[in-house]
């Protein structure tokens, strides 16, 4: 019993010391770290691989550059060197893509897979929390179902990582993930090693349709924009509670732990900059009401998500430097998406604003090029001068920006990840098929060998016990 | 034989004209165009022609060949290096039914009233002032099968051809087709089995059947005793003496399979319709001559399309069996003119491009009754369209689309919007731009 007393005394010392140091330091320190533990972190590793040259392609960097019969070196899994004309060991693997094309693995910054998988059954629907319209604690990886299907065909479609969303039936949807597109029995290993989370925020139609049908608040747009500053208005007070814990440890008048609460914990986060919001929001006024509650409260938009009239803000959204990530040509599904033109990515890029080409589809996602080459080809018939050099970063380097992750994938830049799409035509033909897919240097598919073709556990002798679903 | 055909067709055109008195509107818009030096995709065993002339009259194709000189009052299109294409149609679409989809004042595609199932046709609600026309025609698409969807009866009704204009005169049938769905979505209609779904099925065609031979016994007031309503078997009556096709949603194999043999039973002209494991009994299909109307893009597996896959319909074709394609899925009505994207898709897999474009053209066209439809042939409706590239690459665009002769503005609500906020001075003053 003593000895128990002894011990714990001890620890209790131990952490006081600990937080003690942690407090004197910079203050700088506490603002930009999580107040709380971050559970579930990532267990992904990725498949060690020998070093190889990629030969003879023509390569889109993702920096707005190509380069014509280039090679990509990769070595440890990453991206050692990209250009013409340099020299490599007889013993290096080499694939030859003469009159293939090379681009940096496809990144789709508004994907449900998992949380929305295939087959869509009633048991499947596991993206939206619709039972309160603020649920900042829920986090769409614990609805991940890492064997849904449509994962091993979106990488066929050359998509290397996807962020999955909550879905936009609420005001706050809650935390959103990044995964690589890798096989895992977790989604702890499927999650992007240092990718912040993401919080799904939702303007116009669909929160005040879910929660006005119960008779409940939002039933209206002013509903909802008080629904968002109510929810950051006790962020607010939380993490001003926290500041104030911490700052009284080891003084006299040392304070009461806060109780902890996961909506707030989430909120406090954004506020502190460490995770991001992505905004599904269509109409042009309500992405500037939502920019004008994100300066009240001191927070970022990362990217407005859908955004059917971003193209009337482009100008805004280059300034306040926020993505919009939309579609090559949906609307009309709803009224907030009638005003849709062809040329809204064109648009958004032309005013110097981050385009981003995304999904929200299970069957998009597998054809995020094609998707890209209509929103480019648009552009161009109304006299602008896109290029694949120029289109590929709305679907390669500036989703990983909106995520956070483009220090790390995105580009064919040295040090980057080895994710790399070797491609049987330019991308942005109808033609072009993901050959070969490369994860962290690992090749993970590839369309000449059967046995390079993932197959998740659902494919595995469903519809033939001794076979696979295709 | 065309050629005497195609000018039989301009007098009675002519005749009609005087006959109407609708002269002067009709001639101020049916020019004579001349389209030169196009590679052109005839949709015909020709294939693809190359620096080829197409002279186009009184809303028909009247010549295709080399250097074809004229003499008479026309447009020149030059279409040097471009490609052209007949107008193309979507299989399966909604056009004119609906203008916002959520919102429910818009929408006229399906009825809650259970008296109306085989009987509900779409025709007479079609709104050809839609914008969503306008919008699908300058990309392309110039025809479209407009379906009824969902209803209370396992029989969601009649379905339409129209052409994209804009007026009335865009109605060409009326009841072009009879739908029903089988599979998982007519077993919920019919109380939660497939063999349920199978029984409302056969019975009401037996019931159908029956009234037709005996319905001058039944009079208003009768006591009526059948499993559908009267009206309803009565709208059955095309389809049992196959002067209209009976369209069946189906995907499962062996529910294809048991289509197949309603279709025989009651010797109904059966069209496929989404068909996601059609290419696993590829052989049958073709055997009974059964179309398949598919979207190829779709590759996601359901319980009942386990086994779907984007090289099918290149299975389905090669096996001889006739596609008609719909597309893209969840946008084939707003963005009905993706049927082309669809077929793309189609081609990568492996169908060759030219029967895949066959299938948006002139299969559609046979499949569903268009007479003088979806070829660049003499003797054919002058719908067509010049593109700015490959007709199947997703980086071309439309240049100009004819619609029975009548060379279409480029324009619909959302190049009007994309006009006026291309520059992002003066917003004020925008409210001025028209």
């Amino acid at each position: 019993m003593t000895r128990t007393k002894t011990l714990s005394k001890q620890l209790l010392l131990l952490i006081l010391v600990v937080g003690v140091s942690s407090c004197s330091q910079e203050k700088k320190d506490k603002e930009d770290a999580s107040t709380q533990p971050q559970p579930f972190p990532s267990t992904y590793r990725p498949i060690l691989s020998d070093s190889f040259v990629i030969e003879h392609a023509t390569v889109l960097t993702g920096t707005g550059k190509q380069l014509e019969d280039a090679s990509v070196f990769v070595e440890k899994g990453k991206i050692k060197l990209v250009g013409q004309n340099f020299y490599v060991a007889p013993e290096i693997k080499r694939y030859d893509a003469n009159g293939k094309w090379v681009t940096p693995g496809l990144i789709d910054v508004h994907s449900h897979l998992g949380v929305y998988a295939s087959p869509s059954i009633e048991s499947t629907q596991d993206g939206n929390e619709m039972t309160n319209p603020v649920t900042a604690e829920v986090w769409a990886e614990h609805s991940v179902w890492t064997q849904d299907p449509g994962m091993p065909l979106a990488l066929a479609g050359g998509v290397t990582t996807f962020q999955v969303l909550p879905g936009s039936g609420n005001l706050i949807g809650g935390r959103g993930v990044t995964l690589k597109n890798v096989f895992a029995r977790s989604v702890q290993g499927m999650k992007f090693p240092g990718a912040p989370h993401s919080l799904k925020m939702a303007c116009g139609e669909n929160p005040k349709r879910v929660y006005g049908k119960k008779n409940r608040a939002p039933s209206t747009r002013m509903g909802n924009v008080a629904g968002y500053r109510a929810a950051w208005i006790k962020a607010e007070k939380y993490r001003n509670d926290w500041d104030k814990y911490y700052e009284s440890l080891g003084s006299e008048k040392e304070k009461d732990k806060p109780k902890r609460d996961l909506q707030l914990d989430t909120l406090v986060d954004v506020l502190r900059g460490n995770i991001l919001v992505h905004n599904h929001c269509y109409r042009a006024e309500e992405m500037l009401v939502m920019i004008d509650i994100a300066n009240e409260f001191g927070y970022k938009i990362a990217a407005f998500h859908h955004a059917v009239e971003a193209y009337k803000v482009a100008d805004v959204l280059a300034k306040e430097n926020i993505c919009a990530a939309v579609w090559a040509d949906w609307w009309g599904f709803k009224h907030e998406a009638f005003d849709h033109v062809k040329e809204n990515a064109a648009m958004v890029d032309n005013a110097k604003a981050c385009a981003i080409i995304h999904s929200d589809s299970a069957i998009g996602i597998q054809h995020l090029n094609q998707e890209t080459a209509k929103a480019m080809a648009a552009g161009n018939k109304n006299g602008l001068k896109l290029e694949p050099k120029d289109a590929i970063a709305w679907i390669t380097s500036n989703p990983a920006k909106a995520i956070g992750i483009e220090e790390k994938t995105g580009t064919l830049e040295e040090n980057k990840m080895a994710d790399i799409v070797i491609w049987s035509h330019n991308p942005f033909s109808i033609y072009a098929k993901a050959e070969k897919v490369f994860i962290d240097g690992a090749l993970m598919y590839d369309r000449d060998d059967p046995g390079k073709q993932p197959v998740s556990d659902f494919d595995l002798g469903i519809t033939d016990p001794t076979g696979e679903r295709l | 034989m065309k050629k005497i055909f195609s000018y039989c067709c301009r007098s009675c055109a002519k005749m009609l004209i005087l006959t109407v008195g609708l002269l002067h509107s009709l001639i101020s818009n049916a020019e004579d165009f001349l389209i030169k030096n196009a590679i052109v995709h005839t949709a015909t065993k020709q294939g693809v022609l190359n620096e080829t002339d197409i002279y186009v009259s009184d809303g028909f194709i009247m010549q295709v060949g080399k250097n074809i000189q004229l003499d008479g009052k026309h447009t020149l299109i030059d279409a040097k290096g471009k490609h052209v294409t007949p107008g193309l149609i979507n299989a399966s679409t909604q056009l004119g039914l609906v203008e916002i989809g959520a919102a429910l004042s818009t929408v006229d595609h399906s009825t809650k009233n259970t008296m109306q199932g085989a009987s509900f046709s779409v025709a007479s609600a079609i709104n050809f002032r839609s914008t969503l026309i306008p919008q699908n025609r300058i990309n392309g698409l110039t025809r479209a099968i407009v379906r009824p969807s969902g209803g209370t009866s396992i029989f969601q009704g009649q379905g339409s051809v129209i052409a994209l204009l804009s007026d009335q005169q865009g109605l060409i049938s009326e009841h072009s087709a009879q739908y029903a769905n089988y599979g998982i979505a007519g077993a919920n209609i019919s109380g939660g089995s497939r063999a349920s779904a199978y029984l409302v099925l056969d019975k009401a065609l037996d019931e159908a059947n029956y009234l037709r031979h005996n319905r001058s016994e039944y009079k208003i007031g009768y006591d009526w005793k059948f499993s559908q309503s009267v009206q309803d078997l009565d709208a059955l009556k095309g389809v049992l003496e196959k002067k209209v096709p009976l369209v069946i949603s189906v995907h499962r194999s062996n529910d294809i399979l048991q289509m197949i043999k309603l279709a025989k039973k009651h010797s109904v002209r059966l069209i496929l319709a989404g068909a996601s494991e059609a290419w696993m009994v590829a052989d049958e299909i073709a055997r009974e001559k059964i179309p398949v109307i598919m979207d190829p893009i779709l590759n996601l597996p359901s319980f009942e399309s386990l086994s779907i896959r984007l090289d099918a319909a290149a299975i389905l074709n090669e096996a001889g069996v006739k596609l008609v394609f719909t597309g893209i899925d969840w946008q084939s009505t707003h963005n009905g003119y993706l049927v082309r994207q669809s077929a793309g898709n189609a081609a990568a897999y492996g169908m060759p491009a030219e029967d895949a474009l066959k299938a948006m053209t002139i299969n559609t066209a046979e499949v569903f009754g268009i007479k003088n439809y979806g070829q660049i042939a003499v003797g054919m409706e002058a719908d067509i369209v010049v593109w700015d590239g490959d007709p199947l690459e997703l980086t071309s665009n439309a240049d100009v689309v004819l619609i029975k002769g009548i060379n279409q503005a480029m324009v619909s609500r959302a190049t009007r919007l994309r006009d006026r906020y291309w520059d992002l001075d003066n917003i004020q003053m925008k409210a001025f731009t028209r």
